[in-house]
């Protein structure tokens, strides 16, 4: 048997239903939408050709071959004051996060005030981008590491806290009702009912956290606060192309490196 | 016409899951498979559209050899064969329309399909699926909203939307209750009676298969254990395809009491 | 009775396997050595430790009031947009290159041999900061907002692309089979078995990162990149801080206003035309886990 195309005998004449109308809102979203993009796309000088012909500019060949002896001459040093910065970050950073998160969980907050001023505060310390803090230390300290490692703290509490609160809203209520019940004092009943839960989270955290931190530690440097930004930084105001070249393919290896083993571990303990 | 010629399947992993099946369906039948979880009934119906790669021998579907076919010839054949699955597998955030339309994607060139430039023969032709089985009014309604039944039948429209010379359900009532299951068999097999259009069910229970099964065909361990019309079965042959007594597990109606 | 402390609980603990013992004071050793390793060598004298919270203190209490005269205003509100904008050309960009190519390093969408170098190709962008890329890019493409948009749109190609894979791979494949059951090719089973189904969630993560580059795009001005960032670094090294107070101020507001609707539109089109699927707000949850500044 073939299929027999045409309609079959015993098909009926049928009305199919209308095609609903999309609401009004969905065309006025979507021309606003277009619009701000066509906007944007000019106050930012978007340009086709420019995308295009992009990997074929000439001066990519500036770019290259990168100037290793300077490189691993004078950027080794910076580099691993990147890391000691990102590495002590991350430490005081998460630290700090613990009880600061335990205040802002619904679970283990008891004191309203604290719960809403933690939560407010982080909120308003998470909008300024990190780079930002950097710089405003730099102001206020001194040009350094110093600073670029205070701006980090700054960052990494912000998403420690914001990550951590969140899973320690999501843990079973059970065990601290019981420690609470058998009369421990509160931040004792969070001690042995909720901490042991959650700790596992709060170290992939971290890790993913000193992630985060590596990547950003190597462009402190670009507002003063330290670390081998700085060497890019000037190399940049007297166009090295080369050298840039040679630090950035440096700091890729290096930050992807350490990033795989970061997560095998975070793999490891979760 | 369905053809199998000592077809075997073995998974990739060393299972042997069909092995040297011969069978033969005519057109306009309604087959009914069954055999216990495991026998190979799954296997069977996928192997006629490629869905699963038979390792040995030949399946002709009208004539078409299947084994072995790949990219356009495949989809030749499989533009015959409509399939129903146990979870339906609708698209849930999209209408009831663009899932029945998916049955014409072989009808369709590429291109409009991609673009939703459906010509409207094939759009009516949903439309007529939707009326067949009664949903015509949810054309628009994404398909997430709908009852597990209406659902099934989603699927069934969308199988009839290819115009099909065979439709092959997977276990299509499993995950229904047992009314919504009786009217959706009823569907399946209106559709046998009306259209002509031949029709392989597996199901694992034995009064569905009896009431609606006109041959049925038991597999046990991959292997073909019995073939006949249904009025040669009696509850001795499910013992033996079962290779256990009938319990009321295996039934709908006394396992929905049961529950 | 007294709560129990730290010992009684280590007590009633299972003893941990050998070598995940190990491993534990392993890292742990790691840290602390890590730790002090880094605060010998960095300058950070106990003497500076302690004068710093007033310094600190003393700047932020001076961008208290900021400076609200007009045309200063309308000028720091213009870099802020412009920021805004930088974000929101660079997300388009990258969530145009970024969904076909999640596609094609996909496991149920792409061929084997077609994933791999997919995959590894997003791992390599990602681990470029924006910054870095933009410090490349600004002596071809030059000073302004453009550099900064083509940074943000790269990097984020290697974001979204991981990410939408990711929600690829999480999909029930079915529908997808169903399409190729009918006579589908492997392109018309994408396009109606699995992009109605993941679409949804691919916008929210486009939004999502839209919210990220906002911030990103914020400091791209430091290297001259475009927006608001060169506004700061001006104003905090001409010591002008009640100028720098306007221009934290207006980068705060904007940002949380951004924040809140895109996390509110995020929201609606997850859980998608009123039906909420239990999948739906699996996939909203994981979502909502993820915001924090820089994310990648
Ligand atoms: N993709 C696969 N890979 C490996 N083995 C498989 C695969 N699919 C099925 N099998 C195995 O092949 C055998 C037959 O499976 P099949 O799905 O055809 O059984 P079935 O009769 O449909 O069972 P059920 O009633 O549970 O659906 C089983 O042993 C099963 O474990
Ligand atoms: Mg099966």
């Amino acid at each position: 048997m073939t299929t027999t195309e045409g309609p079959r005998p015993g098909d009926r004449e049928i009305v199919p239903p209308r095609k609903p109308p999309r609401p009004w809102w969905y065309w006025a979203v979507a021309a606003a939408v277009i619009a701000f993009t066509v906007y944007s796309g000019r106050r930012v000088g978007f340009s086709l050709t420019s995308l295009k012909d992009l990997p074929s500019n000439p001066l990519w060949e500036k770019f290259w071959p990168p100037e290793w002896d300077w490189v691993f001459a004078n950027a080794i040093d910076p580099l691993i004051e990147t890391f000691q910065i990102a590495i002590l970050a991350t430490l005081v950073g998460c630290l700090l996060a613990l009880p600061v998160s335990f205040a802002m969980s619904r679970l283990t907050s008891h004191n309203t005030y604290t719960y809403f001023g933690s939560k407010a505060i982080m909120n308003l310390i998470r909008t300024i981008p990190d780079l930002f803090w950097a710089k405003l230390f730099v102001t206020a300290i001194g040009i350094g590491a110093f600073a670029g490692t205070l701006g980090l703290i700054i960052f990494s509490l912000s998403v420690m806290v914001k990550l951590f609160s969140e899973t320690i809203d999501a843990a079973d209520p059970g065990p601290l009702e019981a420690a609470e019940a058998a009369g421990g004092t509160h931040i004792a009943s969070v001690k042995v009912g909720v901490l042991p839960e959650v700790l596992p989270n709060y170290v992939a955290y971290a890790l993913y956290v000193f992630e985060l931190n590596i990547r950003a530690s190597v462009v402190l440097g670009l507002v003063g606060a330290g670390g081998v930004g700085r060497v890019l930084e000037a190399q940049r105001q007297f166009f090295q192309f080369d050298r840039i070249m040679g630090i950035v393919i440096l700091l890729f290896v290096v930050v992807f490196t350490l990033e795989q083993i970061s997560v095998a571990i975070r793999r490891r303990l979760v | 016409m369905i053809e199998f010629k000592n077809v075997s399947v073995t998974y990739r992993g060393g299972v042997k899951a069909l092995k040297n099946l011969t069978v033969t369906i005519e057109d306009g039948e309604f087959v009914v498979i069954v055999g216990l979880s495991g026998a190979g009934k799954s296997t069977m119906l996928r192997a006629m559209n490629g869905l699963v790669k038979a390792t040995e021998g030949s399946i002709l579907v009208n004539g078409t050899e299947v084994v072995g076919a790949k990219g356009r010839r495949l989809r030749e054949v499989r533009k015959q064969i409509g399939m129903i699955f146990q979870t339906f597998n609708l698209a849930t955030r999209t209408t009831v329309l663009n899932n029945v339309l998916m049955g014409r994607l072989a009808h369709v060139p590429a291109w409009r399909s991609t673009l939703g430039l459906w010509p409207a023969e094939d759009k009516e032709r949903a439309f007529l699926a939707l009326d067949r089985v009664g949903i015509l009014e949810k054309a628009y309604v994404r398909a997430s909203d709908l009852s597990g039944g209406q659902q099934q039948r989603v699927g069934i429209a969308r199988a009839l939307a290819q115009d099909p010379a065979v439709v092959l359900a997977d276990e299509p009532v499993a995950a229904l209750d047992p009314v919504t299951s009786h009217q959706v068999m009823g569907d399946l097999q209106t559709i046998n009676e009306d259209l002509g259009i031949t029709t392989l069910v597996n199901l694992h229970f034995l009064d569905l298969a009896r009431t609606y099964g006109r041959r049925i065909i038991g597999l046990r361990a991959g292997e073909l254990v019995f073939d006949g019309p249904i009025e040669e079965v009696d509850d001795e042959t499910f013992r033996e395809i079962y290779g256990r007594a009938v319990t009321p597990d295996d039934l709908l109606h006394e396992g929905a009491e049961v529950e | 009775m007294t709560a129990p402390t730290e010992a009684e609980v280590a007590v009633v603990r299972p003893r941990m396997a050998r070598s995940k013992l190990v491993f534990r004071y392993g890292v742990t050793a790691v840290i602390i050595i890590g730790a002090v390793w880094s605060f010998t060598s960095l300058d950070i004298s106990v003497e500076r430790l302690r004068t710093a919270p007033g310094d600190i203190w003393k700047i932020l209490r001076l961008t208290v009031p900021p400076d609200m005269e007009g045309d200063f205003v309308s000028r720091v509100f213009g870099k802020v947009l412009e920021s805004v904008y930088i974000a929101w050309v660079g997300t388009m960009i990258a969530a145009l290159i970024s969904l076909p190519l999640a596609f094609m390093g996909a496991e149920n969408t792409a061929p084997r041999w077609m994933q791999l170098p997919i995959r590894q190709l997003f791992n390599v962008i990602r681990s470029f900061p924006e910054l870095i890329l933009a410090v490349l890019l600004l002596p071809i493409t030059g000073l302004g907002a453009w550099t900064g948009t083509l940074a943000i749109g790269l990097h984020s190609v290697g974001t979204l692309g991981k990410l939408s894979t990711e929600a690829i791979e999480s999909i029930d494949f079915g529908p997808a089979e169903a399409a190729q059951a009918a006579g589908g090719n492997r392109l018309e089973a994408i396009r109606w078995g699995v992009l109605p189904q993941v679409l949804p969630t691919i916008v929210a993560y486009w939004l999502f990162r839209f919210e990220i580059n906002v911030r990103a795009s914020a400091v791209m001005g430091v290297i001259g990149a475009g927006g608001v960032g060169s506004e700061l670094i001006n104003q905090l090294n001409f010591r002008q801080f009640d100028k720098a107070g306007t221009v934290l101020l207006f980068t705060i507001l904007v940002v949380l206003f951004i924040d809140t609707s895109s996390a509110a539109v995020r929201r609606r089109i997850i859980l998608g035309g009123g039906t909420s699927e239990s999948a739906n707000t699996e996939v909203f949850r994981d979502l909502s886990g993820l915001t924090g500044p820089g994310l990648t």
